[in-house]
C-alpha cells in the first residue's frame, strides 16, 4: 500500500524519522518502504513493545524493506 | 491474560484509514489522559482494523469510538496476545509462492493480468514472472508483496 507521503523509517531500529537522521540511533539509512504500523505509548507496561524490545516510546513500522 | 494485565481490543475503522485512526487516538490522549493505553498497532494484513492496547475496559474503548472520526465500532470481547503475536513478526512476501505458481499481478501496469511464476528472490523479496496471455515471453520483475496466488505449483 503506498500512500501519497509515506513517512520515513529508519532500516535498522524501524522508527519513524521526520528530519534526515534518526534520533535514536543516528543512522541515516532511511526507507519509505515499509508496511505494518505500531505505536508504543508506555513501552514499560507494553507487552507489544516487550515482545519487541522497545524501551522507548515512538512510532514504529513493523515491516522495513 | 497477559504479563501487566493488558487486553487487546480490535477497533473497526474505515478502510485504509488505519494509520490515521491510530495518530488521532494519540492525539486523543494527550487531552485525555484519563485512557490508559501501552500501545496501539495497525498491521498491513488486517484491513479496517487497528489493535489497541490497553489495561481498560470494554466500555472505554466505545469512548474512543465516539471521539475518533473514522473508527466505527469495537469488536465485542477482548483479543489474547498471543492472537496478535504472528503481526509482530511479519512473514516474508515471497513465502508461499514458488517457481511455477500461477500469480495475479494487482499492482503497477500489469494489474490484474496473471502470470507465471520464475524465479524467486527471497533476499530482496521480488519475483520475477511472465504474462500467462502474452505471445512472447516477457519476464517481468515485480515486488513479492505486488502480487496474489491463484494457483500453487503442482509437485
Amino acid at each position: 500500500m503506498v500512500s501519497k507521503k509515506q513517512q520515513n523509517v529508519c532500516r535498522s531500529c524501524h522508527r519513524m524519522v521526520d528530519g534526515d537522521a534518526c534520533v535514536m540511533c543516528g543512522s541515516t539509512n532511511l526507507t519509505d518502504d515499509w508496511a505494518g504500523y505500531l505505536v508504543v505509548i508506555d513501552p514499560r507496561h507494553s507487552d507489544i513493545a516487550q515482545k519487541m524490545n522497545i524501551d522507548a516510546p515512538g512510532r514504529i513500522a513493523l515491516k522495513v524493506r | 491474560m497477559s504479563e501487566f494485565g493488558n487486553k487487546i481490543y480490535a477497533l473497526k475503522t474505515t478502510a485504509n484509514k488505519e494509520r490515521k485512526v491510530v495518530d488521532d487516538i494519540v492525539k486523543l490522549l494527550k487531552d485525555h489522559p484519563e485512557f490508559d493505553i501501552k500501545a496501539i498497532m495497525a498491521p498491513d494484513e488486517l484491513r479496517g482494523y487497528v489493535l489497541i492496547e490497553t489495561p481498560d475496559e470494554y466500555a472505554r474503548m466505545e469512548q474512543i469510538v465516539r471521539l475518533i472520526p473514522n473508527a466505527r465500532a469495537v469488536v465485542k470481547g477482548e483479543t489474547s496476545f498471543a492472537e496478535v503475536e504472528h503481526f509482530l513478526e511479519p512473514k516474508a512476501a515471497v513465502a508461499g509462492i514458488d517457481e511455477g505458481t500461477i500469480v495475479e499481478l494487482i499492482a503497477g501496469p500489469f494489474k490484474g493480468e496473471k502470470a507465471v511464476v520464475k524465479r524467486v528472490d527471497a533476499g530482496k523479496e521480488e519475483i520475477t514472472v511472465e504474462l500467462y496471455e502474452s505471445m512472447v515471453p516477457i519476464p517481468i520483475t515485480v515486488r513479492g508483496d505486488n502480487v496474489r496466488v491463484i494457483e500453487k505449483a503442482q509437485e
